[in-house]
C-alpha cells in the first residue's frame, strides 16, 4: 500500500488512537519518517491528543447540585448548623433503633437485677463473679421457692372455691307417677340446714390442710 | 435517594460537556440544570437499547447542545462586535474568556480557545473523544451517525484544533 501525505493526514487519528493493522502502521510510520511536512504533523498532534486527555476535568460551581434538585425535586430545606453537625446521628434516631436501644436496656436492667447489681450505688464487688453466681443463685432459687408457694396456695384456694360452689341444680327429672296417699311436698332439707353443711365442709377442709389454727388433721 | 446519587454523580461530567462546547460557565450551568431536568421528566422513556445510561445521558446533552447552539446562532453573530468591546464582555461573562485564558499559557484554556473556533459538529466528537474518553462505539450511539464519519469528524477536529494552536504560536508540551 502506497503511503501519500494526503492518507497519512486521513488516517492520522487511527495511528494516534492505534487503530491501524499492524502492516498499515508500518507503512505510515515509512512515509512519515521521510517527509517533512507529515513528521511535525504527526507530532503535534500526538502531543495535542496526549494533553487533552491529560486535562483533569473542571469543578462545577459548589450549588449547582443544589439548583439542579431545587428544579426537579421542588424547594428543599436547608440544613442548620447543628443539623450539619449531628447528621450523622439520623440513622440512630430511626424508630427500630430506638426500639432495640429500649429492649437493650430493659434486659440489662433485668440481667443487672438477677446478679444484684445496684446501680444507685454501684460497688466493685457487685462485678467480681463469684459475688454474681451467689446472687444469682439465691436470686434462682428465691424465685423458685415463691413460685412453688404461688402455686401451692393456687391449689388451696381452687379447694375452697370448689367446696363453697353451689351444687349444679338438679335437672328436671321425669315426671313419676305419684303413688297414691303420698304428698306434693318439697324437699325436707331447708336453706339453713345446707348452708350450716357447706360451713363444716370448708372447716374441714381447711384443717386437713392446716390452713386454720389449732386444728389439725387426724 | 437514588436521584440525588445520580444527581450528584453525573453533574460534573455533564458540566463539563456543557462547558466545552459553549466556551461560557453561565451557559453552561443553565444548559447542566436544563439537561438534569429533561433527563427527570423523561426518566421513564430510558430503555437499554438506547447503550448505557450514560451514554444516554450524554445523547440527550449533545441534543440540548446542539439545540442551544441553533437557537443563539443570531446572537453570535455579533461576536466580532463584542470582540471589539472587551469591556463589555468582561462586565457580562462570569469568569475569564478562553482566549484570555490561552493567553496566560494555561493548556486547557489554549484547548478552550481553539475548540471554541471549529464547527460544532466538529467540536462535539472531539469533545466526546479527548476530554470525555468516550469509545468511537459509544460517539456513534450518541451523535447517531456511522462509525466512519465519527472518525473523520475526530481526526478533521483534531486536525483544526493542532492548526489553530499552530497558528497561535501555542503548542501543547
Amino acid at each position: 500500500m502506497n503511503w501519500n501525505c494526503e492518507k497519512v493526514e486521513t488516517n492520522l487519528s487511527d495511528y494516534v488512537d492505534r487503530l491501524l493493522a499492524p502492516e498499515e502502521r508500518r507503512g505510515f510510520e515509512a512515509h512519515v519518517h521521510g517527509c517533512a511536512v507529515c513528521a511535525p504533523l504527526v507530532a503535534r498532534m500526538t502531543s495535542l491528543v496526549a494533553s487533552m486527555h491529560a486535562l483533569e476535568p473542571l469543578e462545577h460551581p459548589a450549588e449547582l447540585e443544589r439548583k439542579i434538585l431545587n428544579a426537579t425535586l421542588g424547594p428543599r430545606k436547608e440544613k442548620l448548623g447543628w443539623r450539619v453537625w449531628f447528621g450523622w446521628m439520623q440513622p440512630v434516631l430511626q424508630p427500630k433503633f430506638a426500639y432495640g436501644a429500649l429492649t437493650l436496656i430493659i434486659t440489662a436492667a433485668v440481667i443487672s437485677q438477677a446478679v444484684g447489681i445496684e446501680w444507685r450505688k454501684p460497688i466493685l464487688a457487685d462485678l467480681n463473679p463469684v459475688n454474681i453466681y451467689r446472687t444469682a443463685d439465691r436470686n434462682a432459687h428465691l424465685i423458685y421457692a415463691r413460685s412453688s408457694k404461688f402455686f401451692s396456695d393456687l391449689r388451696v384456694v381452687y379447694e375452697i372455691q370448689s367446696r363453697l360452689r353451689p351444687e349444679t341444680p338438679p335437672q328436671p327429672a321425669p315426671e313419676q307417677k305419684q303413688n297414691p296417699g303420698t304428698s306434693n311436698a318439697p324437699d325436707e332439707r331447708s336453706p339453713r340446714k345446707m348452708n350450716r353443711a357447706r360451713m363444716q365442709d370448708v372447716v374441714t377442709v381447711a384443717s386437713v390442710l392446716g390452713v386454720l389454727p389449732g386444728r389439725s388433721s387426724r | 435517594m437514588a436521584w440525588e446519587d445520580l444527581v450528584r454523580r453525573h453533574t460534573r461530567r455533564i458540566y463539563n460537556i456543557c462547558y466545552r462546547f459553549t466556551s461560557n460557565r453561565t451557559e453552561a450551568e443553565d444548559l447542566t440544570q436544563d439537561v438534569f431536568l429533561r433527563i427527570y421528566r423523561t426518566l421513564g422513556s430510558y430503555r437499554e437499547a438506547h447503550g448505557g445510561f450514560a451514554t444516554w445521558m450524554t445523547s440527550v446533552t449533545r441534543n440540548l447542545l446542539i439545540d442551544h447552539y441553533r437557537r443563539t446562532r443570531r446572537d453570535r453573530m455579533t461576536d466580532s462586535i463584542e470582540d471589539a468591546l472587551p469591556q463589555v464582555e468582561e462586565k457580562e461573562s462570569k469568569g475569564r474568556r478562553p482566549d484570555q485564558a490561552a493567553l496566560s499559557g494555561e493548556l486547557s484554556g489554549q484547548v478552550q480557545y481553539a475548540l471554541s473556533k471549529i464547527s460544532p459538529d466538529l467540536r462535539e466528537a472531539v469533545i466526546l473523544r479527548d476530554l470525555q474518553g468516550l469509545e468511537y462505539r459509544e460517539i456513534q450511539d450518541v451523535l447517531s451517525v456511522p462509525e466512519g464519519t465519527v472518525k473523520s469528524r475526530i481526526n478533521r477536529g483534531r486536525l483544526e484544533l493542532a492548526r489553530l494552536l499552530e497558528q497561535m504560536g501555542l503548542r501543547p508540551e
